[in-house]
């Protein structure tokens, strides 16, 4: 068995229709679970007349109510420092992760048990397996290894699946560049925009990637993983193949993973999730071939169960016959296509306007302000807030913007933001709604 | 166990995966071993819990055992 394709391949082939089978027992249990254990579901199911016993059909998931980030992060204001989502003693956790809030300074915190995981490590296998990741290979994780749960996962994955593990933590561009040489890394895991400047490092440093023994990149945190172009420039750049994986802090891990066939997608991992895709006004579900927004159910984490929760991301899922690798799951054409609300992407960090705006409106002596996002040397992604200091504020200007930097760094997982003072009244003015953000980046 | 969640026969495999399960369950739960032992036992519970879930065999919280 050692020779297949897939990491499980009872399930990663299992016929759609005992897929769905599998997928409402899970869901069944998960929901009697929340009910019982979880102050937030308990009440949510209560105000919806919802009961575990309605689920009869995997149809009627959608008598559960729809959880939005919005609702976790004001359970987590109302009882620090986790909310009333939790389902059992905050002594049986043994992993502390966020990611930055919507709105000001609150993150959002997430905890783990021993067995949450190890399953968060269990989906990278899935996918990292799946890309063709062996026990021969040595993986390079160019990630800080922060509080940000980013690549943590498959770290532990890759060691699951027996491969040499590089972890390059708190170093620079330069000295990763030449340890993946030097190591003789075969998998690169990393952001797009990161993959990019590491590519770019290389060739300053007359280093040539393509003929490393690097032969697969594995991105994740943006979507540029998915769009054509910047695959086919990371490939180049790279001489590897390069697949995309995407997840969210409030699962822990990957939900969805690009297969070694590439189909211009990423497949969902159906056993462990009910990935829907809806309409965002009406939240009403959309069909193969059109853009929705997902809405995910995860059989994993028991510690905060997510039941329908909103991710934002925009999708376009697609049959999985119209992929050739075998696995009966279906895919998302272009993995995560965008986000319906506010959120942007910087370096892997998720940043809200409004989060920024709250942070600096704590500042009485900024008129007004300008978020641009940018892209320096076409290849990383830069966030620069320009603010504009009261006339008579002015003096103060130069302790002001490096706290402001300082803060809303510290908001966002260590984000470096450029601050700039600009001159009062260059910034633009709004008399309806305001458009304080501009993302001059040619793709996000 | 004969049968996975589906209702399928196990296999060979599948059997042992369950019979480990259960042995490591029941060593978690003795007040009477050690740190040493309940908390490496806790560890592959923990993984074998991942196969049981892989495989369609079991699917539980153990968080009563502090996993």
């Amino acid at each position: 068995m050692k020779h297949t394709p897939y990491w499980n391949p009872k399930n990663e082939t299992m016929a759609r229709e005992d897929l769905r089978r599998l997928q409402l027992h899970k869901l069944r249990s998960m929901c009697e679970w929340a009910q019982a254990e979880s102050d937030f579901h308990g009440r949510k199911f209560k105000e919806a007349g919802f009961l575990p016993e309605q689920l009869k059909t995997l149809d009627d998931l959608r008598r559960i109510p729809i959880m939005t980030r919005a609702e976790w992060m004001e359970s987590q204001a109302e009882e620090p420092l986790f909310g009333d989502l939790v389902t059992t003693s905050l002594d049986n956790a043994i992993r502390y992760h966020l990611t930055s809030g919507t709105s000001g300074r609150q993150p959002l915190r997430v905890l783990d048990g021993t067995k949450d995981w190890e399953w968060i490590a269990e989906m990278w296998c899935y996918g990292f397996w799946g890309f063709g990741v062996r026990p021969a290979d040595t993986v390079y994780f160019a990630f800080s290894y922060g509080s940000f749960i980013g690549f943590w996962g498959a770290h532990y994955g890759c060691e699951k699946i027996g491969a040499l593990v590089l972890p390059s933590g708190n170093m620079t561009t330069e000295t990763r560049v030449r340890q993946i040489v030097e190591m003789d890394a075969t998998t690169v895991c990393a952001t797009p925009t990161y993959a990019l400047r590491m590519a770019q490092v290389a060739r300053e440093l007359g280093i040539d990637l393509p003929s490393s023994r690097v032969n697969k990149l594995i991105v994740s945190g943006e979507p540029a993983g998915s769009i054509p172009a910047v695959k086919r420039m990371l490939e180049q750049q790279w001489g590897a193949q390069c697949g995309d994986t995407a997840g969210m802090t409030e699962i822990g891990t990957i939900m969805i993973f690009e297969c070694s066939h590439q189909p211009g997608g990423t497949h969902i991992i159906e056993d462990n999730f009910i990935e829907e895709a809806v309409d965002s006004d009406t939240l009403e579900p959309v069909g193969y071939g059109e853009i929705g927004e997902r809405l995910v159910t995860s059989f994993g984490r028991g510690f905060i169960p997510l039941l329908r929760y909103r991710s934002g991301d925009l999708v376009m899922r697609m049959p999985f016959n119209k992929c050739s690798c075998g696995r009966t799951w279906d895919f998302y054409d272009g993995g995560i296509r965008g986000r319906s609300d506010d959120m942007k992407l910087i370096r892997g960090t998720n940043v809200y306007q409004r989060a920024v705006e709250a942070i600096v409106r704590e500042y009485d002596a900024i008129d007004e302000f300008q978020i641009v996002i940018w892209r320096k040397d076409n290849v990383q992604d830069e966030i620069t807030v320009k603010v504009e200091v009261k006339p008579d504020h002015e003096e103060s200007a130069g302790e002001l913007l490096p706290r402001l930097g300082k803060d809303l760094a510290a908001a966002h997982e260590g984000l470096r933001f450029n601050v700039e003072g600009v001159t009062h009244g260059s910034l633009p003015r709004f008399e309806l709604k305001a458009k304080r953000l501009k993302d001059e980046r040619e793709y996000q | 166990m004969d049968q996975d969640l589906l209702g399928n026969p196990t296999t060979d495999v599948e059997k042992e995966v369950l019979r480990l399960y259960g042995d490591l369950k029941a060593l978690v739960a003795r007040e009477d071993a050690p740190p040493c032992v309940t908390r490496n036992a806790g560890k592959a519970l923990a993984c074998l819990w991942q196969a049981c879930n892989d495989l369609d065999l079991a699917y539980e919280q153990l968080y009563d055992l502090g996993i």
